[in-house]
């Protein structure tokens, strides 16, 4: 089609080119046609789709409006914030709601009228307080939280305008201080600050309707904590830790440091209530470190039991030198290097041992690292590095490293059941599920550590942890505390470290007393087996009967066949009188293997 | 013909909608009700966790023996309250006429019982002549089917029982230690509640024991002397009993 020049009418061009001539007429009904039919196909479209819309959302969306009201679960709960119980179902920590009282000051036209009303209904709360706040310029005060349905009512009746509810919650920790280290606490708005709180404070929140179950068990807890408080008033120490542990699965059956916080109000108090002494404390172990020492020693197979080692002469190392407590002035077996708690032998044994393997054992018991504990507070061990000859010496008889009361039960714990390393945990193991662990050392130094374990309490330094009935076995632990860069003599830790029944470990108690001071009672002793050993005792004494530990004679054959150790290192009960047992200290047995170590060259 | 057809459409139409707009305000009400019901469903729930948390507040160990020092003759139980099943002789199988004798049974073992009817597998147990049978109406297979392997032998006397208060170091004779345990029963198969065996031991003997043993009646009964409860109401003014929430908040310390 040609197209006209430009500024000429296409009308005039169309005639005059066109063979037939169109008429204004013919071309006024095609144009009209044409917009008829765009008209139209607008029309259809707008109607089709509104069509197509219909017939979706009256067939294939189910129905109207979505509805407003469901039924509500029947496991639901009404908190946001999950329940914490024990191992039996008690809780120990639990959200509540309750109302908190605000004011919108703008709403509020008679300040001192609003406030005195307040007052009248609420009488703990401050009139100027009340009215500096309703009198100012804000949008938003909270005047009260957490009231009861009473002074929610009370407070209802009284028909203040500008003043409002608002629905909270609260956790509540029914159990007190009793578990305050454990479970730790929130802050307002219910955010965990310590504790399991803390450390499972997303999984509190993500899942509400399932309460966390812990291994605690409060019963036991009681009682730990009954019998520290009653240790720490008679030794006036500063503080003390305690823990029951099943060595079987590694769950904490009950775990207190003392002193503990309430923990509702937590922060009114002396910071040092908020230290965690059984997981957040390392200290050096003393003695109770022997218990390595000895496992190392056994499990090595260079060192039998009926070994001896010259526990006569001091070591010096440098500018140390190492001495024993009450020495005996002879050569000891290892038994009684155990028995008696011989720093000296257990420096001979461990040089006989070597650094390395000395350091990769102490390493496998998990000394090297944080505990698997689910809690925050967890305690990095002080570790020397590099690990000297000194350092080795040190740390065989329990100083020179630094680990928490955790830390060494755990490990205890794998010394005494067979010889698995459970990571400790805090939360209860399913019934069927499997339990994590690890073979640190063989079946049968397992089986020589019980029976030194029982040694130490049948007659050794813990004699006061028996427990007739209660085959209970232990090692006492006391170390003087570090001031600065100098060991004090009058500061110290006492320890011991009990596990029941010997024949059969299942439970480890454990108790820490920091800085106890003797009294006339002691003789002058505060050391682990005149301050811990007893405690101990009284706690397995109670728990016993609450764990369901049969009750066994401890003379019976087949227990002597399973725990009996004499200081020479033998194991066969049947040699020893019945019910004598040795109390002088036999001499060292002839013939055996004397792995004594030379002797300094300058005798002191 | 074409004025029926209209009116049946019509009635039709009307019809229908008079029962769209009855649902319609069926539904509303359902809708309604539900609402009120979701909402009391949350104040019950909130009530029980109230309750919960006022249950375990009572049941606080440290209050309990706070309470049970000052209002009951009981002690913790012992190693030596503990002996192993088969210390404990049987009681012969019960015969026709010996039945009315079954009550006696609960306050000891008849010591001149024939061997032959002590049905002891291994072991000839010692004779203690005042260990107590569990449960004088059952017999003994059905209590040795519930009862786990320990059972008190003495338990110190509840004094509100009509018996005469025994010593429980009247109860063991000075021979009758508690014997091993046989290797297989040695390592406790079943780690169960010691609370178990206390309660089938105790409760059993003398039926009728009054209602204290309830656990409940020691948290409702009023305690008002006791120190503990003006612990309990300090910070508060005297709430009342029912006044649950209102006594945990009162504890909560949130009133600032």
């Amino acid at each position: 089609m040609k197209f006209p020049p430009f500024g000429l009418p296409f009308r005039s061009l169309s005639a005059s080119t066109a063979p037939t001539p169109r008429t204004t007429l013919a071309a006024a009904m095609e144009q009209s046609r044409y917009r008829l039919m765009v008209t139209a196909a607008v029309v259809t479209t707008v109607f089709a789709t509104i069509g197509v819309k219909l017939v979706a959302a009256t067939l294939f969306s189910q129905g109207g409006e979505p509805r407003q009201h469901h039924a509500l679960e029947l496991d639901s709960t009404t908190t946001n914030r999950a329940d914490i119980v024990d191992r039996n179902g008690n809780l120990l920590a639990t959200s509540l709601v309750t109302q908190s009282l605000y004011a919108d000051p703008k709403l509020i036209s008679r300040p001192e009228e609003a406030a005195r009303k307040l007052v009248s209904a609420l009488p703990e709360l401050d009139y100027k307080e009340v009215y500096g706040k309703l009198s100012g310029d804000k949008r938003f005060v909270w005047l009260k939280r957490n009231l009861t349905p009473k002074q929610q009512y009370a407070v209802h009746r009284l028909g203040v305008p500008g003043i409002s509810f608002e629905r909270e919650e609260r956790r509540f920790y029914p159990a007190g201080n009793l578990t305050s280290h454990v479970v730790g606490f929130t802050g307002v708005d219910n955010n965990g600050l310590a504790g399991l709180e803390q450390g499972f404070s997303k999984r509190l929140n993500e899942d509400p309707a399932t309460p966390l179950q812990l291994s605690i068990d409060l019963r036991l807890q009681h009682v730990l904590r009954k019998e520290l408080t009653a240790t720490i008033q008679e030794f006036s120490a500063i503080g003390a830790a305690g823990i029951v542990y099943d060595v079987r699965t590694g769950e904490v059956m009950a775990m207190t440091s003392l002193p503990d916080f309430d923990p509702q109000d937590p922060t009114g108090l002396n910071p040092d209530t908020l230290f965690n002494r059984a997981t957040l404390g390392v200290y050096e172990m003393g003695s109770t470190f022997k218990i390595f020492n000895s496992a190392l020693a056994l499990d090595s197979g260079k060192i039998r039991v009926s070994d001896t080692f010259d526990a006569v002469h001091p070591i010096k190392i440098g500018r140390f030198t190492i001495n024993d407590y009450h020495s005996l002035h002879r050569a000891l077996t290892v038994a009684e290097v155990f028995q008696h708690s011989s720093n000296l032998g257990s420096v001979r044994m461990v040089q006989l041992i070597g650094i390395a393997a000395q350091r990769a054992f102490m390493a496998k018991m998990g000394f090297m690292r944080p505990t698997a504990l689910e809690l925050p507070e967890n305690g990095w061990p002080l570790a020397p590095n590099p690990w000297r000859e000194v350092n080795s010496m040190t740390i065989s008889f329990g100083h020179g490293i630094s680990v928490s009361p955790m830390h060494t039960v755990a490990a205890a714990a794998s010394v005494i059941n067979g010889g698995v390393f459970h990571p400790p945990t805090i939360l209860r193991r399913q019934p069927g599920a499997e339990i994590p662990g690890e073979q640190v050392v063989s079946r049968q130094t397992s089986d020589m550590m019980r029976r030194m374990f029982r040694f130490v309490v049948a007659d050794g330094t813990g004699k006061s942890a028996g427990v007739k009935g209660y085959v209970v076995g232990g090692k006492t632990g006391t170390a003087d505390k570090q001031k600065g860069r100098h060991y004090q003599k009058n500061s110290r830790m006492s320890s011991f470290l009990g596990a029941f029944p010997m024949h059969d470990p299942r439970y480890i108690v454990y108790v820490l007393v920091d800085e106890p001071k003797a009294t006339a009672k002691t003789y002058g002793y505060a050391t682990g087996g005149w301050v811990a050993a007893p405690a101990v005792g009284r706690i397995i004494k109670q728990i016993g009967p609450l764990l369901d530990v049969p009750t066994v004679d401890e003379n019976a054959p087949e227990i002597l066949n399973a725990t009996f150790l004499n200081a020479a290192g033998s194991t066969n009960w049947a040699q020893q009188a019945p019910n004598a047992p040795s109390s002088a200290a036999p001499p060292p047995p002839k013939g055996s293997t004397v792995a004594s170590f030379p002797t300094p060259a300058k005798p002191r | 013909m074409k004025g029926k057809t209209w009116l049946f459409w019509g009635g039709l139409i009307a019809a229908a909608g008079a029962v769209l707009f009855q649902t319609s305000y069926d539904v509303q009400d359902l809708e309604e009700k539900l609402a009120g019901l979701n909402r009391k469903i949350v104040t019950e729930q909130e009530s029980i966790q109230v309750l919960r948390a006022e249950w375990s507040y009572l049941n606080d160990p440290t209050k309990l023996e706070e309470l049970a020092r000052a209002h009951l003759a009981l002690q913790p139980t012992e190693a030596r309250q503990f002996l192993a099943l088969d210390a404990i002789p049987m009681r012969p199988a019960p015969t026709p006429d010996a039945a009315p004798q079954a009550p006696l049974l609960g306050r000891g073992v008849n010591p001149a019982l024939p061997a032959s009817v002590v049905p002891v597998a291994a072991t000839p147990a010692p004779q203690i002549a005042s260990a107590r049978i569990p449960s004088p109406k059952l017999s003994m297979d059905k209590a040795l089917e519930r009862t786990p392997v320990i059972v008190p032998a003495a338990l110190p006397a509840i004094p509100t029982v009509k018996t005469a208060p025994i010593k429980p170091s009247a109860l063991i004779p000075a021979a009758a230690k508690p014997p091993a345990l046989p290797p297989a029963a040695a390592p406790a198969p079943q780690p169960t509640p010691a609370a178990t065996p206390a309660a089938v031991g105790k409760l059993a003997p003398n039926a009728p024991l009054p209602a204290l043993n309830r656990p409940t009646d020691v948290a409702s009964r009023p305690v008002a002397p006791s120190p503990t409860t003006k612990v309990i109401a300090a910070g508060m003014q005297q709430p009342k009993p029912t006044d649950s929430l209102g006594m945990l908040v009162a504890r909560l310390g949130a009133n600032r």
